[in-house]
């Protein structure tokens, strides 16, 4: 990928193009030369996929809010370091997943007992006992939303370093070139930890595949 | 079985699950294994981003605007928290400090007159004596305490012990004896004008008591009244 220089993506986007038109790359420059608009239109573009992306990494909606703002504000002020050397997505990305994880070994330290995992793997994570509901279950909507809650609980479930990972690629659609820059790891690496995810994920949610 | 390792592989690894490879695809025709591992992944792979999608709320942009300006207030004296101020604080905090503890020390002090010789000092008698006391004329500048004369009895007036940085003033001294009369019994310490010296004061006695100064910056002792 080709570094660009901010100096050669400088636009005016009060001028001839509008902020919708711009680039990333483009709205960053803007960003880091004080405009405001350019800011409000990345917000635009990101705020919900940002938004998800931490929601399904911590299953705790207020929290990710407020983490989604904080990787705005986080663009914002560090602006003139971006390095456009790949694409913003990975950026944001980046500094959302470091967020997420932040608050994830924060919650950790805490020491807090979950009522659904009582037990730790040999890494010293949480292994979720959650035994499949063999019932008939009453109504379509139900089974939607209790499938939904199993996903998510399943999810939450996995070792941080396997759930941002599987996040990224089957949430958020990631290649795994781009889950590899924002994590900063080996594409094999980012392939050996989705394989390990989904094997998990396979045996938590046996009864609804 | 290595074959099937490396198909289940590309299963896992393909971009999107109804489009396999064309060899996956062959494989999976003559695989129940493999066709069963395709199509729990494909159904994993679903079931996971089938999952709730939250957007965000109505009020984020206006929340995030708060915020961003918040941190710009604090971004505006960002350089009350830099290294280099503090730095700065804690030197002007020694300097401040250091001049203190000197002040204390007397180092400042108009008082201190350049190492000379004890003999010369001895010299230079401030006011003109009547005869003093013979055993008064002694060389004071040997160490011992001066001691002022009342009748038959002798008082010891001050002895001045030096501090060790202020070695070069009335070290070992005191006033020279001319200045000490017979009718001269007490000390005045002047707070403040005594210089940094410890000046043992004489036994307490029952009466009218002629009052003494000492000065240790003008190193004379005058007779300045009595204590009633």
């Amino acid at each position: 990928m080709a570094a660009v220089t901010h100096q050669a993506q400088a636009i005016e986007l009060g001028g001839s193009r509008s902020a919708e038109a711009a680039s990333d790359h483009e709205l960053l420059a803007a960003i880091r030369d004080g405009d405001e608009v350019a800011f409000q239109e990345i917000v635009r573009r990101y705020r919900n996929p940002i938004t998800n992306f931490v929601y399904r990494m911590l299953d705790d909606y207020d929290r990710s809010v407020e983490l989604a703002q904080e990787t705005f504000i986080r663009v914002y002020t560090s602006a003139s370091r971006y390095q456009a050397n790949y694409s913003f997505s990975t950026y944001i990305y980046r500094i959302a997943t470091n967020l997420a994880i932040s608050e994830l070994r924060r919650r950790k330290r805490r020491k807090t007992v979950s009522l659904f995992s009582p037990f730790t793997n040999d890494d010293g994570e949480a292994i979720e006992i959650d035994p499949p509901d063999l019932n008939m279950l009453q109504d379509e909507t139900l089974i939607q939303n209790e499938r939904r809650r199993a996903v998510a609980r399943a999810i939450t479930s996995l070792p941080q370093k396997y759930r941002a990972a599987i996040v990224l690629r089957d949430v958020e659609g990631l290649s795994y070139d781009q889950i590899a820059q924002t994590l900063e790891l080996s594409e094999g690496t980012v392939k050996s930890r989705i394989n390990r995810a989904r094997n998990l994920l396979k045996e938590k949610l046996s009864a609804y595949i | 079985m290595n074959g099937c390792k490396n198909i289940q592989q590309r299963i896992d690894e393909v971009d999107n699950p109804g489009f396999l490879p064309l060899e996956a695809s062959e494989h999976i025709g003559h695989c129940n294994d493999c066709a069963r591992f395709a199509i729990e992944r494909t159904a994993l792979r679903e079931l996971v981003a089938a999952g709730t999608r939250v957007n965000a709320p109505i009020n984020f942009d206006a929340v995030l605007k708060a915020r961003l300006a918040q941190v710009k207030s604090r971004r505006s004296f960002w350089w009350l928290g830099s290294p280099g101020l503090l730095r700065l604080g804690a030197a002007t905090a020694g300097l401040v400090v250091m001049i203190s503890a000197a002040q204390y020390a007397g180092l400042f002090s108009t008082n201190n007159a350049p190492p000379t010789n004890g003999s010369k000092r001895a010299e230079v008698p401030t006011k003109p004596t009547p005869a003093p006391a013979e055993r008064m004329t002694q060389d004071l500048s040997v160490p011992s305490p001066p001691r002022a004369a009342v009748g038959d009895r002798a008082y010891a007036v001050a002895s001045v012990t030096p501090r060790v940085r202020r070695g070069e003033v009335l070290v070992g001294r005191a006033a020279a004896a001319g200045h000490l009369t017979a009718e001269d019994g007490g000390v005045v310490l002047v707070r403040g004008r005594n210089g940094d010296m410890d000046v043992q004061m004489p036994t307490v006695s029952v009466g009218a008591q002629p009052l003494l100064y000492v000065s240790a910056g003008q190193r004379t002792v005058r007779n300045i009244g009595a204590s009633f």
